[in-house]
C-alpha cells in the first residue's frame, strides 16, 4: 500500500492543517506558520520517502515495464464502462512523483519562511490538497481519476491564486487560470468520450495498447492536446499562466513552474503510443510546441515584472517540451520536465527570495547590486541561470540539448522545428541574463524604502535554495529518467550529438553576451509590454463575445420574445375576459333571466332531440 | 258540474308557476320576489298532488309536505336576508342591489 | 415482488405531521417541522433501505414494493403505489428536501408558522403520492395538489410583486398538466373503446399507448411532454421560473428548484419513456437539442444575473438541461445517470439556496454588483458555500461530477453534438458561479456588521451539522457510486 500511503500523506496533511485553521478561527487566535508549515512539510516529506521506496521496489523488480499497481475500490460501473480507482507507478510516474514529493517538500519548507506573518494554516491546507491532486493525476490508473487529478490541480491553483482574496486583480487572475483550464479540460473530457465509445475502456493502461481507427486517433489525439495546452500553458490557451504570478511566489514555483505545468507533458507521455497513431496530431504538436517557444521568449524580452519573466520563461521551456513530444521523442520532453522543475523551481524561489528582501518590490528596473547584499541568493541563482541557459555540466545542458538534438533526428523530426527551438534558445539566454544582470549587478536602483531593510532570507528560505541548486546542477547526470515505446524508425536526418552540442552551447554564449552587452552598463528603463496582444484579443473576443451573447439572450429572448409571448397570451385573456364581462351585469333578475331562457333552451333540446340525446 | 281532471290541476299549476316565474323577472321589490319564489313552489306543489292522482301514489303528497316544510324555513331565511340587505344598502330594489359586479 | 401495505405511511405521516403542526405551539413549531421532516426521512431510507443499499439491480427488483387499493374504479383509479429503484430516489429526496428546506428559517417564520409548516407537510405528501403512483390518475391529483402549498407559501411569504410571478407560474404550469389530463382521458377513451376493462394504471396504458396511430400517439406525447417540459423547465417553456424563484420565500425556493423540478424528471422517465418510446424516438435528435439549448442558454443568463437567487436559479434550469440529456437517450444506462444526477442536483441546488438563505440573514441586501468580503467574516458558512460551490460546477470527486460524466459518456454515442454544447455549458457553469461566490465571498470587507448583532455569527449548531453531513455524503457517493449503478 505504499503508493496509496504516498499520496494520502498530503490530503493528511490538508485535514490536519484545516482542522488547525477552523479550531484557531473558532478561537479567534492567529494560527501559526511554523506549526501549519512543519505539518503540510512532514507530510510532503514522509511522500517523498515512501517515493523513494516505491522507487526502489520498482528498480528491485524484474521485467521490462515494471509496475506497482494497487487498486483501492472500484469508482464507476455502468455498462459496459468499469473504471477502477487505483494507483499504478511504473518509471514515468516515479519519475513525476520523485519531482512532485521532493521539490514539493522543499517548496513547503521555504514557504514556512516566506509566508511568515502573512500565511495561515488556510495556504498550507491548499498547498497540501494541491499535491494531493497532482499524485492523482500522475499515479491514476485511469482517464477519469488524471481528470479527477487535472481538474483538482486547477481547483488549487484556482485557490492559491487567489490567495490574497481581498485584491479583486487577484481573484480576476485565479478565475482566468480556472476558467481557461476548463476549456481545456472539456478536451481531456470530450476524449474520454470518444476513447470509451471506441476503445471500450478508460484504464490508460489498455488505452495505450488500442489501435485507434486513424481519424478517431486524429481526432483523439487533439482533444487530448487541447487538455494539455489549458494545463500547461501553450498556444491557444497560455494567457492565464503571466497573470497566475498574482499568487505567492512559492506557488508560482511549484505549481506553475515545476509540477502542475507539466501534466500536459506526463498526459502526452503516458498517451505516446496513442499520439504517435496520427502524424497530424503529432505535426500539430511539435509546432505549437515550437511556436510558444518562440513567441514566450519574444515576450519575455519585453517584461519587466521579475516574475512575469519568468512565467513566460517557463510557458517557453514547456514549448520546448511539447515540441519534443511532437517530434517523437517524449523521453527527452519528460528529461526536460525533471531538470527544468529543478532549475525553474530554484529560480522563482531566488526570486521569491529577491522579493521577500526587498519588501515586495517585483520591477527589475528598481533592483540592480543585489549580488553583494544577497549572496546566497546569488549563487544559488546563479546556478539556476547557468542551468536554464543549458551551460555544462548544469542539468539544463543535458536535457535541452537532447531536444535540440531530437528535433533533428527523432522519427519525425524537423529542420523547421529545430531552427524554431534554437532561436528560442538564444532568446532564452538573453532575456536570463537581462534578468540577471538587471537584479544582481550594476548600481542599486533600490527605492530609499525598500533598501533601507534589505536583508537575505532566513535559513528555512536558503537551504531550499541550495538544495535546488545542487540539484539543477548534478540533475542531469542521472540521464533520461524514462524510456518510452516510440517509433524510432528512420529519422529525419542523421547529425552527430557533438556538433548539437557545440551548437547549443554557442547559442547560449551569444545570448549571454548580447544580453550582458545590452544591460551591464547605464540601465534605460524600459516599460512592460506584450507584442502579441493575445490577452487583448482574447479579452476582446471572447470575453466580449460571451458577454454579449448573455446579453443578446437576456434583452430579446429572455426578457424580450418570452415576455412577449406571456404579454400576448395575458392580454388575449383579458381581452375575452371584457368581452364576457359585459354579459355580467350584476342584477339578480338578468341572472334569473338568463338562467330561464337556457333551461328552456336545454328542455327544447331535450324534448325535440337534438343531437340524438332526445329519443 | 264536470270532474276535476289531472290535467286541469297541471294546467293551473303551470299557470302558478309561470305567474310566479313572471313576477320574479320583473318586479324589482325583493319582498315581492319573495312571495313570487313562494307562488312558484306551490305552483310545482299543485303539480306533485296532481301527479300523484295520475300515478295513484302517495309519493307525490310526501314531496309536498317536504316543499312546504323547506319553503317555510327558505322564507325565514330569505325575509331575514331581504331585512339584512335593507339594513346595510336602505334599500329592497333589486336593480340598486349590484355589489356583485365586477 | 412483494405486496404489502407499509408503503401508505408514506402518504398517511406526512397528513399526520400536518394535522398536528396545527397544535403545536407557535414558539416550537420550527423544531417541531425539523424533527418531524427529520424522523420522516429517517423511516423513509429505512422503508427503502432495502432498495437503496441493494449491490446488484436484481436485489433492488425484489425489494421493489407495490401497494394496491381501489379507489375509484368507474374511471378505473387505483391506489396503487409502488416503491422501487427508479421511486425511491426520488421519495427519498423529497424528504431530505423538507428537512433542509424547514431548517432554512427566516422573516417568514415570524409569520403565521403554523400554516406554513402544515404547507409543508402537504407539499411532502403531495409529491409522495406523485412519485409513488402507479396510477396516472392518482399521479396527476398528486402532481396538481403541489400547485396549493407552493401558491400559498409564495403568495403569502414571498416578496413584493410575486402576484404575477404565481399567476404566471400557475398559468404555465397548469396549461401543461391539464394537457397532460388531457393525454390520460385520451388514452382511457382508446382503452373504452377497444373493450378493455378501464384501468389508469401504467400498466395497462402501455399497451394502449403502443395500439395508437402515428399521428394519435404524437398528440398524446406532447400532452404529457409539455406538463414534464414546463415543471422540470426545459428552455423555451422556462420563463415563468426565474420570478418565482426570486420573490418566493428561501424554503419555497429550496423546495422549488430541489424537487418540484424533479417531477418533471420523474415523470418523463416513469411515464414518457415506456408510454411512447416510439414517438420519443422520432423526436430524439431534437429533445436533446433542446435540453443542450437549455443548458447553453440558463448558463449565460446566469452569467448575466446580479441577483444571486436569479443566478441560482437559472443555474438550476441549466444543470437539469443535464439531467435531461441523460433522459433523452431514452437508454436504461443514460436514464440512471440522470437520476444518479439528479440525487446530487437535489442536494447540491438545495444546499446552495440553504446557504444563500444564511447569507440573506447576515447581510444587507444580495446584489453581487459589487464585491462584499464576506468570506472573512464567516469563513465556515463560506467554506461550505464554497465546497458546495464547486459540487455545483461538479468538480471531479463529487457527485455531481460522477452523474454528469456518466450522462455525458452516455449521451455522447447517440448525440455528438448535443453533448458537445452542453460540454460548453459546464465551461459558463464555472464561470458564473466563481462570480456567484467571488463577489460576495471576496474582496476587501465591508464594514456592515451584519444585519443584526444577533444574526452576525458563522454557521454553527444544528445548521453545520446538517451542512456538513450532506457535504459529506456528495464527496463520499462522488466516489461510491454503487449504490446508485448497482452494477447495471
Amino acid at each position: 500500500m505504499i503508493i496509496t500511503l504516498l499520496v494520502f500523506l498530503p490530503l493528511l496533511g490538508f485535514a490536519l492543517n484545516a482542522f488547525y485553521h477552523f479550531n484557531s478561527a473558532a478561537r479567534k487566535r492567529e494560527p501559526s506558520v511554523w506549526v501549519a508549515g512543519l505539518i503540510a512539510s512532514s507530510a510532503m516529506v514522509a511522500a517523498f520517502v515512501c517515493a523513494l521506496i516505491a522507487w526502489a521496489r520498482l528498480k528491485g523488480s524484474a521485467g521490462v515495464g515494471p509496475v506497482l499497481e494497487e487498486s483501492l475500490f472500484s469508482w464507476m460501473n455502468l455498462g459496459a464502462l468499469h473504471v477502477e480507482f487505483g494507483y499504478r507507478f511504473d518509471r514515468l510516474s516515479a519519475a513525476f512523483t520523485l519531482v512532485i514529493t521532493g521539490v514539493g517538500a522543499l517548496i513547503h519548507f521555504y514557504s514556512i519562511g516566506y509566508m511568515e506573518n502573512r500565511g495561515s494554516a488556510r495556504y498550507f491546507c491548499y498547498l497540501n490538497l494541491f499535491c494531493f491532486m497532482m499524485l492523482n493525476l500522475v499515479l491514476g490508473s485511469s482517464l477519469p481519476q488524471v481528470f479527477l487529478g487535472w481538474e483538482g490541480v486547477g481547483l488549487a491553483s484556482y485557490l492559491l491564486i487567489g490567495f490574497w482574496s481581498k485584491e479583486m486583480a487577484n481573484i480576476a487572475a485565479a478565475q482566468k487560470a480556472f476558467l481557461m483550464n476548463r476549456i481545456g479540460d472539456l478536451g481531456l473530457l470530450f476524449a474520454m468520450f470518444i476513447a470509451f465509445k471506441f476503445a471500450g475502456t478508460l484504464d490508460l493502461a489498455r488505452l495505450a495498447g488500442f489501435e485507434f481507427r486513424p481519424d478517431v486517433a486524429t481526432v483523439f489525439g487533439l482533444l487530448i492536446f487541447l487538455a494539455c495546452t489549458g494545463k500547461s500553458a501553450q498556444i491557444p490557451l497560455f494567457t492565464w499562466l503571466p497573470d497566475a504570478m498574482a499568487g505567492p511566489t512559492p506557488v508560482s514555483a511549484l505549481i506553475h513552474a515545476a509540477t502542475m505545468v507539466t501534466s500536459g507533458i506526463y498526459l502526452l507521455a503516458r498517451l505516446n503510443p496513442v499520439i504517435s497513431q496520427s502524424t497530424t496530431v503529432l505535426l500539430v504538436i511539435s509546432a505549437v510546441g515550437a511556436a510558444t517557444a518562440l513567441m514566450a521568449a519574444i515576450t519575455a524580452c519585453f517584461q519587466s515584472d521579475i516574475k512575469k519573466v519568468l512565467a513566460y520563461s517557463t510557458i517557453s521551456q514547456l514549448g520546448f517540451m511539447f515540441a519534443a513530444c511532437g517530434v517523437g521523442a517524449a523521453e527527452a520532453g519528460v528529461f526536460h520536465v525533471v531538470t527544468h522543475a529543478f532549475f525553474k523551481a530554484l529560480l522563482f524561489l531566488g526570486a521569491g527570495s529577491v522579493i521577500h528582501a526587498l519588501s515586495g518590490t517585483q520591477d527589475v528596473f528598481k533592483m540592480g547590486g543585489l549580488r553583494k547584499r544577497l549572496p546566497f541568493t546569488f549563487w544559488t541563482f546563479t546556478a539556476g541561470w547557468a542551468a536554464i541557459l543549458g551551460l555544462f555540466p548544469f542539468s539544463g545542458f543535458f536535457s535541452k540539448d537532447m531536444i535540440l538534438h531530437e528535433a533533428l533526428v527523432a522519427a519525425h523530426g524537423n529542420p523547421w522545428v529545430f531552427g524554431v527551438l534554437a532561436f528560442s534558445a538564444l532568446l532564452t539566454a538573453f532575456y536570463m541574463t537581462r534578468l540577471y544582470v538587471l537584479v544582481f549587478f550594476g548600481e542599486s536602483r533600490l527605492s530609499e524604502e525598500a533598501g533601507s531593510h534589505v536583508h537575505e532570507s532566513p535559513l528555512v528560505m536558503i537551504l531550499p535554495l541550495v538544495i535546488l541548486a545542487v540539484a539543477s546542477l548534478a540533475g542531469g547526470w542521472f540521464g533520461v529518467p524514462v524510456h518510452l515505446e516510440t517509433a524510432h524508425g528512420e529519422g529525419a536526418s542523421s547529425v552527430s550529438p557533438a556538433v548539437i552540442m557545440a551548437l547549443s552551447l554557442l547559442i547560449a554564449g551569444v545570448g549571454a553576451f548580447l544580453g550582458y552587452r545590452k544591460y551591464s552598463g547605464t540601465i534605460q528603463v524600459e516599460a512592460t509590454k506584450d507584442p502579441f496582444r493575445v490577452d487583448e484579443f482574447y479579452g476582446a473576443v471572447v470575453g466580449r463575445g460571451v458577454k454579449s451573447l448573455a446579453s443578446f439572450f437576456g434583452r430579446y429572448l429572455e426578457d424580450g420574445f418570452f415576455q412577449k409571448i406571456l404579454q400576448v397570451s395575458g392580454a388575449a385573456v383579458d381581452l375575452g375576459g371584457n368581452l364576457f364581462k359585459t354579459v355580467q351585469t350584476g342584477s339578480a333578475q338578468g341572472y334569473l333571466l338568463m338562467m330561464v331562457l337556457a333551461l328552456l333552451g336545454l328542455m327544447f333540446g331535450l324534448v325535440f332531440g337534438v343531437n340524438g340525446y332526445g329519443n | 258540474m264536470t270532474m276535476l281532471e289531472p290535467w286541469m290541476m297541471l294546467v293551473v299549476s303551470l299557470v302558478i308557476f309561470g305567474v310566479g316565474l313572471f313576477g320574479l323577472l320583473v318586479r324589482k321589490n325583493l319582498l315581492v320576489m319573495l312571495m313570487c319564489v313562494e307562488l312558484m313552489l306551490n305552483g310545482v306543489n299543485l303539480s306533485f298532488v296532481a301527479f300523484s292522482k295520475i300515478h295513484n301514489s302517495l309519493d307525490g303528497h310526501l314531496a309536498v309536505l317536504f316543499v312546504m316544510t323547506v319553503a317555510a324555513a327558505e322564507s325565514a331565511v330569505g325575509l331575514g336576508l331581504v331585512i339584512a340587505l335593507f339594513r346595510t344598502l336602505k334599500t329592497v330594489d333589486s336593480d340598486q342591489i349590484q355589489i356583485l359586479r365586477d | 415482488m412483494e405486496i404489502s401495505d407499509s408503503l401508505s405511511f408514506l402518504l398517511t405521516l406526512p397528513l399526520f405531521a400536518m394535522v398536528l403542526s396545527l397544535v403545536v405551539p407557535r414558539a416550537v413549531q420550527r423544531g417541531y417541522a425539523i424533527f418531524a421532516s427529520l424522523l420522516f426521512l429517517a423511516l423513509t431510507v429505512y422503508e427503502s433501505s432495502g432498495i437503496l443499499f441493494a449491490t446488484s439491480a436484481a436485489t433492488a427488483a425484489r425489494f421493489a414494493v407495490e401497494h394496491q387499493l381501489q379507489w375509484l374504479p368507474q374511471i378505473g383509479a387505483k391506489l396503487s403505489l409502488r416503491l422501487d429503484s427508479v421511486s425511491a430516489w426520488f421519495v427519498v429526496m423529497n424528504a431530505l428536501t423538507a428537512v433542509i428546506a424547514f431548517s432554512s428559517k427566516g422573516v417568514w417564520y415570524r409569520k403565521s408558522p403554523k400554516l406554513f409548516t402544515a404547507l409543508g407537510f402537504f407539499l411532502l405528501f403531495g409529491l409522495n403520492t406523485a412519485f409513488l403512483s402507479q396510477d396516472l390518475i392518482v399521479f396527476y391529483l398528486g402532481y396538481e395538489s403541489v400547485f396549493i402549498p407552493m401558491i400559498f407559501m409564495v403568495g403569502i411569504w414571498g416578496e413584493n410583486q410575486k402576484a404575477s410571478a404565481v399567476f404566471r407560474f400557475f398559468l404555465m404550469s397548469f396549461l401543461g398538466s391539464i394537457l397532460m389530463l388531457v393525454s390520460v382521458f385520451f388514452l382511457l377513451s382508446r382503452q373504452v373503446k377497444d373493450g378493455g376493462a378501464v384501468s389508469s394504471h401504467l400498466g395497462s396504458l402501455i399497451p394502449v399507448a403502443g395500439g395508437l396511430p402515428e399521428l394519435h400517439a404524437k398528440l398524446a406525447f406532447f400532452g404529457f411532454f409539455l406538463a414534464f417540459a414546463i415543471k422540470v423547465p426545459l428552455v423555451p417553456f422556462h420563463s415563468w421560473l426565474k420570478d418565482v424563484y426570486v420573490l418566493a420565500p428561501f424554503p419555497a425556493t429550496i423546495w422549488m428548484s430541489a424537487i418540484l423540478s424533479k417531477l418533471g424528471v420523474y415523470g418523463m422517465i416513469r411515464f414518457v419513456m415506456p408510454l411512447f418510446p416510439q414517438t420519443m424516438g422520432t423526436y430524439q435528435g431534437v429533445l436533446m437539442a433542446i435540453a443542450a439549448c437549455s443548458v447553453v442558454y440558463a448558463a449565460l443568463l446566469a452569467y448575466r444575473s446580479n441577483q444571486p437567487k436569479a443566478l441560482l436559479a437559472y443555474s438550476s434550469i441549466s444543470h437539469l438541461g443535464f439531467v435531461m440529456l441523460g433522459v433523452f437517450t431514452m437508454k436504461n444506462q443514460g436514464a440512471l445517470s440522470a437520476i444518479f444526477l439528479s440525487v446530487g442536483h437535489t442536494m447540491v441546488s438545495a444546499l446552495l439556496f440553504f446557504l444563500l438563505s444564511k447569507i440573506d440573514e447576515r447581510s444587507e441586501g444580495l446584489d453581487l454588483g459589487v464585491p462584499r468580503g464576506l468570506s472573512q467574516q464567516f469563513p465556515v458558512l463560506f467554506t461550505a458555500l464554497f465546497v458546495v460551490m464547486l459540487a455545483s460546477v461538479s468538480l471531479p470527486g463529487t457527485l455531481n461530477f460522477a452523474g454528469e460524466f456518466l450522462v455525458l459518456l452516455n449521451s455522447w454515442p447517440v448525440s455528438t453534438l448535443s453533448t458537445v454544447v452542453a460540454g460548453f455549458g459546464a465551461v459558463l457553469g464555472a464561470a458564473y458561479m466563481l462570480k456567484f461566490y467571488q463577489q460576495m465571498g471576496f474582496g476587501a470587507s465591508s464594514t456592515d456588521p451584519g444585519k443584526q448583532g444577533a444574526h452576525a455569527e458563522d454557521l454553527s449548531g444544528f445548521e453545520l451539522v446538517l451542512v456538513f453531513l450532506l457535504i459529506m455524503a456528495v464527496v463520499v457517493f462522488g466516489f461510491q457510486t454503487s449504490i446508485f449503478l448497482k452494477g447495471n
